[in-house]
Order: C-alpha cells, then structure tokens, then sequence
C-alpha cells in the first residue's frame, strides 16, 4: 500500500480551507503550516491569470529529508510509505528543511499563540501546547485518521472536492484512476525523489 | 509565551511571499553557529594535518581546541542539543551523523595522541603503538571532518546553489588553506616564520589557486544550470546582499592583503607579517563560508511552465 493524493487544479478555488482544516486538525502553532496554498500569477494584462496551488509534504518515494536525517527521527512507515517525523528523536538540526524540494517542513523553534498578549486559548491549550518545540514538524497525510478508515481533513473538508486520497499501489483506485486519465503530474519530478502527490491540470 | 509578533514569525511569514526565499535555517539565530562550527571543524582537520607533518605541537594543540570549539558551535545549532548522541545513529545515509562520528573520532585520536608529546614522563611515548592508534584515529576523523560539509550542503536539495558536486572538493581545500595558515600563525608564534615559512607560502599559494578555479567552476555552473535560484544566489554573492562580504572579506583580506604580503612589498618577511598573513587567510575563509552559505536560495515550489501552458490551452477550449 502506498498511500497518495491528487489535487485538481480545476477545481481549486483557492479558498484556503485545506489550509485552515489543516490547523484546526493538526493544531499546528504560528509558523508551522502542513498545507498551505501557493497563489502563482503568470503572463501580463490583459492575458494574465492566477493559479492556485495547493502544497503540502509529497511523501516521496526517496524522500531525501529522510536520507540527510541524522538522528532517524524522520522515517517512511513500511506499511504505507507515509513520511513521518519522531519529534523524540528530533535534534533540530534543520537538516530535512533543507533538503526538502518542496519546503514543507518547518521548525518549532518556540512556544507561540495567535493572540499575543492575551496568551495561549483554551483551544491552542489543548491542540498547539501538544507539539515539542526545538523540532521539526510536517504533514503526515492525517495518519491518525487514514488508520480509523478517515480521509486526511484538507482532503474530507475541501469545499470543491479537489482532493481526492487513495492507494496509489491500487491500479483501480480513484487516485490511480485519475492520474491515468486526466494526465496527473507530480511537482518537480527533476529532482528524483518519486513524490506521491500528483496535480490535475487546471 | 512568545505572540505571533515575534520576529523570526514575521519574517517566515514576508519570505512565504516572495518566490525566490533565503534559506536562514543554517545562517540567521541558531543557525549562524553552524556557519561559525563548520569553519572552526574546516580549519581544525587543517592545522591537525600540518601539525602532524610538520610535526609542530602549537598546530596540533590549535587544530584540537578549534575542533572542540568547533564541537560546541556545532550544539549550539541545534534546537534540542540535549540529544545530540542520536546523531551517531544513520551514518548510512547522512552525511551530519557522519560529520559527528568524524568530530568524535578526531577527538579522541588527538586525546590518545596529544599527552604523549606534550607529557613525555606520564604517558606513553610518541612513536608508542597507543599513540600511533591515536594519530591513525585523528587522521580519519580529520579526513572526515574536512569533507562532510560539502557533503552536506551537496545532499540539500532544495537549495540549487549548493547543489554542486564541486562543493566537497571546495571545502577540502578551504580546509587545507585554514590548516595552511594555521601554520603560519604558529610559526609565527614560535619566531620561525622566515625560516620555515617559504615552503608553506609556496603551499598557501598552490591551494588557493586550487579553490580559486573551483569556485569559479562553481559559479559557471549555477549560473549555467537553469535554476534562477542558483543564479540569485550567485547574483546576491557578487552584486547583492553579500556583496559587500565578497568584496571586502574574501576578496580584500583573504586574497588581495595575503598575496601583497607575500610579495613583500610593504617590508621583508618576518614573523609578525607572517601572522597577519595567516589571520588575514582564516578571515577570508569564514568569509567564503558565510557567504556561500547564506546565499543559499530555496528553488521555487510552482507549477513547471508546461502544465500552465497546457492548463491554458485546455481552458479556451
């Protein structure tokens, strides 16, 4: 089993809901983003038009985060190829961020809230306090979640189903399906790192 | 508790904006310590080589105490020193837990190695089995210690400018230019410049060609490699933001101010140019090192022009 995700371009609207589930999920403080949108605008007026791009770690095949890593803190579970990270073992070395193609690894290098002064919510309490700071932290395609049978919350709360989450190992599944049939495409494939999150073109 | 407001939050948040973004992971706050580690480590395995073949005890006490500081710049780079031993854990992979067993074992060599030159009564002799296991276990940390930082920024993939197969070969040779003046500094310290010093001028001379023409080959290539990160880092380097390092540090007082030196155009060489000589080099190799690493530019994450293309044409269909 390999797990993977396709992204429509077509249908993205750029609404930052993956974004946002993504942290009322994840409990992700300041600074740290699992998914995130990139807006990307191409050409000049009167011809010019604004893609949006979702982001998020591509859980590569040959992930060289986890090569660079020092400490095995940053592995690949055998039972499904998702990317994740042991904030036990973590030594906040950054060696992983740079080594990532798609920067989607960010470093907790403090304890912060989103209210300043007024310190941290209950919310930010229960969920953000959680994470060890002086780590490294980074998208696990919702792991917790896709081992109860549950689709990753940027993929479940998507308001213009674009994301679509499955067995890229299954020929049959929707994911695989997709790729094949409307010509899906991995983001910077040039760097050999065999990526598991696949575009459909806009 | 630390709000959003906080500095480095702001500016993660403005470098999220821009295309091209300055990698600060291993140059700005903590990160600036590595740059400090990798050039204490570089010169370290340098004066240790030349101390053990010129059999001179001032560069190999230098190249011990430089590593050790070198050591702890390294730990403080880290978000979680505490865990520091975990780094011993995937030398098959990581060129950074390579780097620490080859930090350990120069280490110990020269821990085995050192009493027996400098407390000849106590410990075991020089040319003792035990101390030749040391200089065996110094010489193979120091070899590795010289080549994990290329390795290092080799393996990063994210930034293009780094991406140089060059780049081990270039540290060696920084390595070898800082042990080179190392040297020449504890010469001078000894008031042997004059006598003993010509051969290493030769020396110095002779590799700093040698890292002359690689960087060039290095900047040839990022310029030629089509990745505009790379070529904005060159840029940056040369007419940007770290111009002024290029110009004054490397250029000035690692290049220009040795090579007027030598050629003994201010005064007849003696000891005390010699040191100037030796300190101006190491400035102009920490130099090279700050700049080449806080050029570094993390490559774009976007769409490769042909989908967008292709994405267009399907659309006015």
């Amino acid at each position: 089993m390999r797990w993977g995700m396709v992204i429509d371009l077509k249908r993205c609207i750029g609404c930052y809901g993956c974004q946002l589930s993504c942290k009322a999920e994840n409990g992700t403080p300041p600074g740290v983003f699992f998914a995130r949108v990139h807006k990307q605008e191409e050409g000049q007026y009167p011809t010019a038009q604004t893609t949006f791009l979702p982001v998020l770690c591509n859980h590569c095949d040959d992930p060289p985060c986890v090569d660079v890593c020092p400490t095995g803190a940053s592995f690949v579970w055998e039972d499904d190829g998702i990317v994740d990270i042991d904030a036990d073992k973590c030594v906040g070395c950054r060696s992983c961020m740079l080594a990532c193609p798609y920067s989607q690894r960010f470093l907790n290098d403090e304890p912060r809230n989103y209210y300043g002064e007024q310190g941290a919510t209950p919310y930010e309490e229960a969920r953000v306090q959680r994470h060890q700071t002086g780590v490294v932290m980074k998208c696990n395609f919702c792991r917790d979640r896709v081992r109860n049978g549950q689709d990753p919350a940027c993929v479940e709360n998507c308001p213009t189903i674009a994301r679509y989450f499955g067995d890229l190992d299954d020929p049959k599944s929707e994911v695989s399906r997709l790729i094949r049939e409307r010509s899906g495409f991995p983001l910077h494939p040039e760097k050999g790192t065999n990526p598991n999150v696949y575009y459909l073109p806009a | 508790m630390t709000s959003t407001s906080s500095g480095r939050y702001e500016q993660l948040l403005k470098d999220y904006q821009t295309e091209y973004r300055p990698q600060r992971e291993w140059s700005e706050g903590r990160g600036f310590y590595l740059i400090v580690g990798h050039f204490l480590v570089g010169v370290a395995a340098g004066a240790w080589l030349f101390g053990l073949f010129f059999q001179d005890l001032i560069s190999l006490l230098a190249g011990f105490v430089l590593a050790g500081l070198g050591g702890l710049a390294h730990l403080a780079n880290l978000a979680r020193p505490e865990r520091f031993i975990l780094m011993m854990l995937r030398t098959a992979t990581s060129w950074v837990s390579r780097g620490f067993w080859g930090l350990t074992l120069f280490l110990v060599g020269s821990v085995i190695y050192l009493p027996s030159l400098m407390f000849t009564d106590t410990f075991w002799q020089s040319d003792s089995v035990i101390a030749s296991a040391g200089v065996a276990i110094s010489i193979a940390g120091s070899i590795i210690m010289m080549a994990y930082m290329g390795f290092v920024y080799t393996a990063s993939k994210a930034i293009p400018f780094w991406n140089s197969t060059l780049h081990p070969v270039l540290y060696i040779s920084y390595a070898l230019r800082g042990g080179a003046a190392a040297y020449l500094l504890s010469l001078a310290f000894q008031g042997e410049a004059v006598a003993g010093g010509s051969d290493i001028l030769v020396f110095w001379i002779a590799v700093t060609a040698t890292v002359i023409v690689l960087w060039l080959f290095e900047i040839q290539g990022a310029l030629t490699s089509g990745e505009e990160a790379a070529v904005r880092s060159v840029h940056d380097i040369l007419a940007g933001r770290l111009a002024l390092y290029f110009y004054v540090g490397i250029l000035l007082i690692g290049l220009f101010v040795p090579v007027f030196l030598m050629a003994g155009i201010i005064a007849p060489l003696s000891p005390t140019l010699f040191a100037i000589i030796g300190l101006s080099s190491v400035a102009g190799d920490f130099f090279m090192k700050f700049s080449s690493i806080k050029a570094g530019i993390f490559m774009p994450v976007r769409l490769q022009s042909g989908n967008t293309r292709r994405a267009t044409r399907r659309r006015k269909i």
